[in-house]
């Protein structure tokens, strides 16, 4: 894993941008690990097929992914790993570079953690990237062992650079040249930038219980809590995670979860708490295959319609899905500010693709981002406006649906928040008239955020093509690499706000596109059915994959040409 | 003005609805118990926060007014860790049934327990589901009958006390809800313990379980010993286990140790709602993705 994270990092820093997808089997040692690093002068938008170099640290490296390598491309192989005579293929134009890996570690005494090391010098000569850019990287990623560990890691990168120089002089790859002018990129997995965007969004409480493919954001903001003032806790199950969050939220902490289908089943009874109480809480919903335990360690978008509808009763939620990590850190940051503005659950909607894989972004694009931020916490009261209420009502009956906050603590802040209806003041109420009208009032806030916070789906592409590409969430990047590769044979409609959706503003704008093509990472077509029972219309082409493994792009460019 | 009127005046704070309980309800004297407790302790309704579960109990919220949370059923106590954290300057107390504390959110007892959250949890067990007209509950007794357990009950009840002391709670302690000044006391005392508090109320439920009725208990509960050693953890586990024939009553153990936001340096200075949130430098976070 860290050789592919390196690599990536090494393209970067030399002014390319890069684009990881990684499989990896729901064990903890042993299993088959693949890391593809995808580089390129433009924007990557996602894994691809045909390798030009395959660097094999195990036999099954060498057995699964042989015949993936392009002509004209490179196997990297330790013979004491690998079966020669079965890897070789006479009748393929492909370089066979023998690095003997077990042998120097054998020979410089080295532990196997080394073998990253060493295979790093070896794809540095054989890409002939800048080792200086590896050597800082090192420093960095030691600097708190210290200078001998620093040391090590640079000799045993140096020892595999020397036995690459030693033995291959070839020019056949493209070179990762260091670019003469180069923008600082930030290569970060969709984890890690969801975590950033809360901490820019002022996020005070993260509770989670680990669950793949969510984890790494619990991990990220736990290293990070002190730093940010941030209190992070790793609770007893997701029952207690949302609960906490959600007590949390109600003293006036702005308050993340993240989970996968399985702890969010666990959620959603307070899901519907949040609902109800008019609680702000912001839900990371990562998703990977179900039913059950399903493959934990693989990727799907299989629960669109679980979460729309997640929580007993009828109340208004929020469900956001980003297509990139640019879009993941805005809609994190936004997602805190929906939450205050509408005090009602806010969910993201990702996936292993999307949150595990590290993606290249140009830094100044987070950057602007996140000079222009606002913290918007909507109607919460400060401590000078709720002294100016002579008789404050938590449930107040309003106009756009929204009553103000006030935080316990807060003085004349007395009120309840409710789980049983209740009536303005937060009493318990029984009563059908006052029944109507806090069921109403907590409607209405979906008709405000329609008129307010909506945005149609964003469309990329030519403008009048013969086909139009429907999809959601991570999905983006396929369909993106598909449409640069074949040359912009249709235009693409992205939805990454999928509920409350404004029917009609959809049904005229979907009618104003063509013949549909939908592409979604399920079985149903999840997105499909929502937006035919939104707007009447039907999505009979279907590109859906459900295999555990995201959409290829050219699995997409085929379906097109068979459409076309 | 004279000492009594002060109180009624005071009292008026906390007075909510008039409560919905069936005459003779244990309930009743915790109500009051609590209303007296928080009057003494000078806590103010709007600088401190109630945790409620669901059933009988947690039907306080509308009886008792002071700033509170009625959550959902078995969910008291992890909203109530989620607020503890957010405002530790804050009073947190959990009111919440045998059902909520023992039975649906039993785990959470566990790990609140172990993290010496500073909360207050006051557990009104009177062995049955009276919400639910009257279901048996984790507490009651093997072979107790019930619209669910006709034929009898087939488990042994939980030992809350016993399982609170080995998960780590620093005040453990039982109370009668007809013996009210006591029962004030160890409610005062359990607000006062910074840590992890556990109260656990007898409280008869007259209508579906009269089987355990004031009598019940009245024939059973002894107080601890003036010179009894609350700080022993030996003795305290020894007298949980005085479940049926004789039953203790008071502060069965105490003792001092950290509670869950004195290891965050991040509240050393203010509670995590004071902090300035608007405009955190993003910068200092970046430069390891680069």
């Amino acid at each position: 894993m860290t050789t592919g994270l390196f690599l990536g990092k090494i393209a970067t820093r030399s002014g390319y941008h890069a684009f990881e997808y990684s499989e990896y089997p729901s064990l903890i040692r042993g299993g088959h690990n693949v890391i593809e690093v995808r580089i390129s002068d433009e924007e990557v938008h996602s894994q691809g097929q045909g390798v030009d170099l395959l660097l094999c640290l195990n036999k099954e490296t060498a057995d699964l992914h042989g015949h993936e390598v392009r002509e004209g491309g490179v196997i990297v192989f330790d013979n004491e790993k690998t079966d020669e005579s079965k890897l070789m293929k006479p009748d393929r134009n492909i370089h066979y570079v023998h690095i003997p890996f077990s042998r120097i570690l054998r020979e410089n005494s080295l532990p196997m953690v080394m073998l990253n090391n060493i295979a790093l010098g070896v794809l540095m000569h054989l890409i002939g990237a800048d080792m200086e850019i590896l050597n800082t990287l090192i420093a960095e990623t030691f600097a708190r062992k210290g200078e001998e560990i620093i040391t090590k890691n640079r000799e045993a990168a140096t020892l595999g650079m020397n036995e690459a120089k030693k033995n291959f002089k070839i020019d056949i790859l493209h070179k990762l040249e260091k670019k003469s002018v180069i923008s600082p990129k930030l290569y970060i997995t969709g984890n890690e930038v969801i975590g950033l965007g809360a901490i820019r969004a002022g996020c005070q409480f993260y509770c989670a219980y680990p669950m793949t493919p969510s984890s790494a954001i619990l991990h990220y903001l736990a290293s990070k809590a002190e730093k940010a003032g941030i209190v992070v806790k790793h609770a007893e199950d997701e029952i207690s995670v949302i609960n906490m969050a959600l007590g949390a939220s109600w003293a006036g902490a702005r308050s993340m979860v993240a989970t996968s289908g399985g702890g969010f089943a666990l959620m959603v009874e307070a899901v519907s708490l949040s609902g109800m109480t008019e609680t702000p809480i912001v839900i990371v919903m990562g998703q990977r295959p179900g039913p059950a335990t399903g493959m934990p360690t693989w990727t799907e978008q299989g629960d669109l319609h679980f979460v729309i509808r997640s929580g007993h009763g009828e109340f208004p939620k929020i469900v956001l899905a980003p297509g990139d990590v640019g879009e993941a850190y805005k809609l994190t940051v936004e997602a805190f500010n929906l939450a205050d503005r509408y005090q009602t659950p806010v969910l993201i909607m990702a996936d292993k693709y999307l949150q595990e894989g590290h993606q290249s972004v140009e830094k100044f694009e987070i950057q602007s981002r996140f000079d222009r931020d606002r913290i918007d916490r909507g109607k919460l009261l400060s401590q000078e406006e709720l002294l100016k209420i002579t008789s404050y009502k938590r449930y107040l009956i309003t106009d756009d649906g929204i009553s103000s906050r006030a935080l316990p603590g807060m003085k004349q802040s007395l009120h309840q928040a409710n789980s049983y209806e209740h009536g303005e003041d937060g009493h318990t109420t029984e009563d059908a008239g006052e029944r109507v009208k806090q069921v109403d009032k907590r409607n209405r806030k979906e008709a405000t955020y329609l008129s307010n916070d909506f945005r149609l789906p964003e469309v990329f592409g030519a403008k009048e093509p013969p086909l139009t590409v429907v999809s959601w969430g991570s999905m983006k990047g396929p369909i993106l690499q598909a449409m640069k590769e074949s040359g912009g044979s249709f235009n693409y409609v992205h939805f990454s706000r999928l509920w409350p959706l404004d029917f009609g503003k959809l049904k005229e704008f979907l009618g104003r596109f063509g013949k549909f093509l939908l592409i979604e990472n399920n079985s149903t077509g999840q997105l499909g059915q929502l937006l035919t029972m939104a707007t009447g219309i039907e999505f009979p082409q279907k590109l859906l994959k459900y295999s555990g493994r995201p959409v290829y792009p050219h699995e997409i460019m085929v379906k097109i040409k068979e459409l076309l | 003005m004279n000492g009594q009127t002060a109180t009624a005046k005071i009292n008026s704070a906390f007075l909510g609805y008039f409560p919905t309980w069936c005459p003779g309800c244990g309930n009743f004297g915790i109500w009051s118990s609590l209303k007296t407790a928080f009057n003494k302790l000078q806590l103010e309704p709007d600088k401190m926060a109630v945790i409620f579960g669901i059933g009988c109990s947690g039907n306080m919220n509308d009886f008792l007014w002071a700033n509170s949370f009625h959550a959902l059923h078995g969910r008291a106590i992890p909203t109530a860790v989620g607020v503890k954290i957010a405002n530790h300057k804050l009073p947190v107390i959990v009111i919440a049934g045998d059902g909520d504390t023992y039975g649906e959110g039993g785990n959470h007892l566990l790990h609140a327990a172990r993290g010496n959250h500073d909360i207050t949890v006051i557990v009104h067990d009177n062995r049955v589901y009276g919400l639910t007209t009257g279901q048996v509950a984790p507490t009651a007794s093997k072979g107790a009958k019930s619209k669910s357990t006709p034929q009898g009950l087939i488990e042994v009840p939980v030992n809350p006390l016993a399982l609170a002391l080995t998960q780590g709670a620093t005040f453990v302690a039982q109370g009668f809800s007809q013996d009210l000044v006591h029962l004030t006391d160890l409610i005062m005392s359990g607000i006062n313990h910074r840590g992890f508090s556990l109260i656990n109320v007898f409280q008869p439920c007259v209508t579906f379980n009269p089987a355990n009725g004031y009598a019940f208990y009245r024939e059973r509960v002894y107080k601890l010993a003036g010179d009894y050693d609350r700080s022993n953890l030996r003795l305290a586990l020894d007298k949980s286990l005085e479940l049926e024939d004789k039953i203790p009553i008071g502060i069965v153990y105490k003792t001092e140790r950290p509670v869950y936001t004195d290891f965050l340096n991040q509240l050393k200075e203010k509670a995590l709602v004071e902090e300035d949130i608007t405009n955190r430098d993003l910068n200092k976070f970046i430069a390891e993705f680069i």
